[in-house]
């Protein structure tokens, strides 16, 4: 290659075990600073939630963290801080994770806490901690979406992209009504569900003794029991295009202007995912990208102009533009040019130099990931839940560099197209930053 | 309804083995023959390496017509240099897989790097070149300035923002650059042109007045050699480094409401300023600080929070000003947080209850353990990457702190007294001399919180 991967990129050594209950563990030693990170992702998100009852994962992560039966209130926050740890639990579309990273000698600690919880969370679950939790959450959804410009955009345009009825058609923060509505018994019925060892995966990475750890994780959690009335998630395959423009127009109090589109692209862990991502890089991540040069340095209309990659592996990607537009432009203006790069790269590709570029971002966001013991820890839950296999971790930056550029023109052409996107344009009521493009909620 | 047996076994909770050592890392300090000062660390299996360059151009050297021109020069060094275009800049970097961002604050103009090790060559040659000859063109600085102005406008209508800038107005004398927001206002912005930039540029960018501090992977890399090929090929005159004035702050106890109408929540800023890392106290500050708002079990959140209801999370923290090496600097200590807006004037209340009360009885010595053990314990973990470890080790040389500041700091908090941490928390939080703004609708929330007492009530509309 021109432009050589860092020496780095050698790989992570893994090990797998299963308990009887259906655990499944993952261990990946590092012993360079004294510290290690637990992680354990359920197998369960927003898109596992029914129609009256959006925000239940989230709101439940939330009840984790308020004690089991020998955890008091908060004791979760106090045992692990007070240990030098650090924590805390997000849910997103497709799973939810809770982790701590503790100094060395406190791993312990975070096997039993966890393990604590997962056998035992309703011997605490009350409806002090259902109330109170319910009005944090609401405070929460307030704070990072309703009270900010343009906070509830991305909701919108998950709302917009995801037809009704469909897995993904809500976010994880859900509606307001629905967390009033959300029940002890709603909750409770929820654990049963989804919070077993069968429905996990936990990683540990770091500075730790494998046979101690592993003999650990057999004593706090080999005798919960496995339990199979979980329903798998409805079906959220989708046609791979839309077929039509959706648009909707939002006249609200926002400083600015501003275009932003979801577009439906390929399922994560698919080569074609990667390069979606490859693309989405060349046109919209950056100050090099096409759009960035065209419409923030050329023509001088947006103050910000990118794109994302929302990956998913439940339900068809999400391309995700936001532009914000500068001065007087209008989002006609806007658009014309937007589409204008995006048919240009539909049939030319990108250049050799461009995909380099594109290549050396990827790798580098990569290795920021895999930098701490905690992200090692959550990409190792991530390739075994979504995908079965956590030792898949190793490829994945290969199979990205590995793309060409045809590849990533094609998959352009194919799904970066107006019949193929949901669009949201806001156009600001009289006077009134902040992007809530979180598709996770945290619980602190 | 349902009473839940759970069948796993228990066992009682761990008790914790041995700590392995650890220190914050100490740093090795040289210079390059173009006087620029270099601290480098070296992190093993730290790939990404992390480059802080610290530039002695405050904003207190603003010309006060021209304020904002500091941060559009920081942004401008990422706009091109004498051999490249800022599209073929911006190329460059992201071919190395590197970030620079560059950053205007009151102490200085903060530059950093982040590249894989494996390209930090070209990544200092670029951020060499960025600082060399930066090409500051006209037509890009324009652009600069047009989004800075688009900016202020987002800022605005963005409620912490908001709140910042109505706190640092309110508490500053008005001649005092902290006053006013870093990157300036609609009024300065405006004026800022490219001869301008270039002035503020010829007058404050050089290497004797500037460090560099490089963390990351160093093995194998010959450092020296590499610094004095990129960023020696940097020259400039010498010249005095800048002195800080000193801070001072009106913090009568009064509320200004910043009304936002129809808000759903209340944002809440109350502050006043504090000593900064020269005070003796800093450390048992820092542990009294985090046992009021540091986490959702300190003494804010579990009310606010944890029993209440009104909020996601509330903060307290000291965060330095401007500092100095005689002492005569300062931080911002601040409660920060939102709430509902019909919890307003209750989360208030709340608020000065628990600061009295805590001023009545003190920390106890529990919460003083669990502080420690976290704020100590947790180090190793805070600066497991290189780009946390750089960015302390430039804050420190930032503040006029000495190299082993950071590992001070942990040495005297595992033997600080509950007495130490509570009289430095209730010196810096006193009930009566905060400052507190509130962005949100003040048609709701006004009555009520005149009443609490808390100091007159202003209302602004902008």
């Amino acid at each position: 290659m021109a432009n050589p991967a860092p020496a780095s990129t050698k790989g992570i050594a893994i090990t797998e075990h299963r308990l009887a209950n259906g655990l499944r563990v993952v261990l990946s030693e590092d012993h360079l600073t004294p510290v290690a990170a637990v992680c354990l992702w359920y197998d369960v998100g927003s898109r596992h939630e029914v129609k009256g009852r959006t925000g239940l994962a989230h709101l439940f992560e939330h009840l984790m963290f308020q004690g089991s039966a020998n955890v008091s209130n908060n004791g979760h926050f106090e045992l692990v801080q007070g240990a030098g740890g650090s924590l805390n639990g997000t849910t997103s579309f497709e799973r939810t994770n809770y982790f701590e990273t503790m100094p060395t000698h406190q791993v312990e600690l975070a096997l039993w806490l966890e393990a604590d919880r997962m056998g035992s969370l309703l011997a605490a679950l009350d409806d002090a901690s259902m109330e109170n939790q319910r009005d944090v959450v609401k405070n929460e959804r307030r704070q990072r979406y309703d009270n900010v410009p343009y906070g509830t955009a991305f909701e919108k345009l998950t709302r917009l992209s995801y037809p009704d009825g469909h897995p993904y058609h809500h976010t994880p923060i859900g509606s307001m009504a629905d967390l009033d509505a959300a029940t002890l018994e709603d909750a409770r019925t929820f654990f049963r569900t989804y919070y077993a060892p069968n429905n996990a995966v936990l990683s540990i990475v770091g500075d730790f003794d494998p046979e101690q750890t592993i003999a650990w994780v057999e004593k706090y959690f080999g005798s919960i029991p496995a339990h199979d009335g979980k329903q798998p998630p409805r079906d959220g395959t989708l046609p791979e295009v839309i077929g039509q423009e959706i648009r909707e127009l939002v006249e609200e109090e926002v400083p600015s202007r501003a275009l932003m589109s979801a577009y439906r692209l390929p399922h994560d862990g698919t080569r074609e995912a990667d390069a979606a991502d490859l693309a989405l890089t060349v046109l919209g991540s950056g100050e090099s990208s096409r759009l960035y040069n065209r419409l923030v340095r050329r023509d001088r209309t947006a103050v910000s102009a990118g794109f994302g990659l929302l990956r998913l592996a439940g339900a068809p990607s999400l391309g995700w533009l936001d532009v914000k537009t500068s001065g007087d432009a209008t989002i006609a203006q806007i658009e014309s040019a937007v589409d204008e790069e995006l048919a240009r790269f539909a049939a030319e590709g990108p250049t050799p130099e461009e995909l380099e570029r594109a290549q050396a971002q990827i790798e580098r966001e990569w290795l920021d990931r895999l930098t701490t013991v905690s992200g090692r820890a959550d990409e190792l839950c991530r390739f075994a839940v979504l995908f079965g296999d956590p030792k898949l971790v190793n490829d994945a930056l290969g199979k990205v560099l590995d793309v060409t550029a045809e590849e990533v023109r094609a998959v352009a052409a194919a799904r970066l197209r107006p019949d193929n996107r949901a669009v949201l344009v806001y156009e600001p009521l009289a006077t009134a930053d902040a992007d809530s493009d979180n598709a996770e909620e945290d619980a602190a | 309804m349902s009473t839940f047996v759970p069948t796993m076994t228990f066992h009682p909770q761990p008790q914790p083995g041995t700590p392995s050592p650890w220190a914050f890392p100490a740093p090795s300090r040289s210079a390059l023959a173009n006087g620029l000062t270099v601290l480098h660390c070296d992190r093993p299996g730290q790939q990404l390496v992390a480059v802080d360059v610290l530039v002695d151009a405050p904003l207190a050297a603003e010309p006060t017509e021209l304020e904002g021109v500091a941060t559009i020069l920081a942004r401008a060094l990422n706009e091109g240099t004498d051999t490249l275009t800022a599209e073929q800049f911006a190329g460059e970097l992201e071919r190395a897989g590197a970030t620079l961002d560059a950053n205007a604050d009151h102490p200085c103009i903060r530059v950093a790097l982040e590249v894989p090790v494996s390209r930090l060559e070209r990544g200092l040659t670029l951020l060499a070149d960025a600082l060399r000859s930066p090409a500051l063109p006209e037509d890009e600085i324009e652009r600069l300035v047009a989004n800075r102005l688009d900016e202020i406008v987002h800022e605005q209508a963005n409620p912490a923002r908001r709140a910042a800038k109505a706190l640092y107005a309110e508490l500053f004398d008005s001649a005092d650059r902290l006053s006013r927001p870093r990157a300036g206002s609609a009024e300065s912005v405006k004026r800022i042109d490219r001869s301008a930039v270039k002035a503020f540029y010829d007058a404050h960018v050089r290497p004797s007045t500037a460090t560099v501090v490089v963390v990351g992977d160093l093995t194998g890399v010959d450092l020296p050699a590499l610094l004095e090929s990129t960023l020696g090929t940097w020259t400039g005159d010498r010249a005095e480094p800048s002195k800080a004035a000193p801070v001072t702050a009106d913090d009568t106890g009064r509320v200004i409401i910043v009304d936002r109408p129809g808000a759903v929540q209340t944002q809440l800023l109350i502050g006043r300023i504090g000593p900064d890392r020269h005070d003796p106290a800093w450390a048992a500050q820092v542990l009294g600080t985090y046992c009021l708002g540091g986490t959702l079990t300190s003494r804010l959140d579990r009310v606010l929070r944890e029993e209440k209801g009104y909020t996601y999370g509330v903060r307290a923290f000291a965060q330095p000003l401007r500092s100095a090496p005689d002492g005569s600097g300062r931080a911002l200590l601040a409660i920060s947080g939102s709430v509902d807006t019909a919890s307003t004037a209750p989360a208030l209340a709340d608020t000065w209850t628990i600061l009295r009360t805590l001023a009545a009885e003190g920390l106890t010595d529990a919460e003083r353990e669990e502080a420690v053990q976290y704020l100590v314990g947790v180090a190793p973990l805070r600066y497991e990457t290189a780009g946390s470890v750089a960015s302390t080790l430039a804050d420190q040389v930032e503040q006029h702190l000495s190299d082993d500041f950071q590992a001070e700091v942990y040495r005297q908090m595992a033997v600080l007294s509950t007495q130490a941490a509570t009289d430095a928390v209730v010196s810096g939080f006193q009930p009566d001399r905060l400052v507190t703004v509130l962005v949100g609708d003040a048609s709701v929330i006004r009555d009520q919180v005149k009443e609490l007492g808390l100091g007159e009530v202003t209302v602004v509309t902008s």
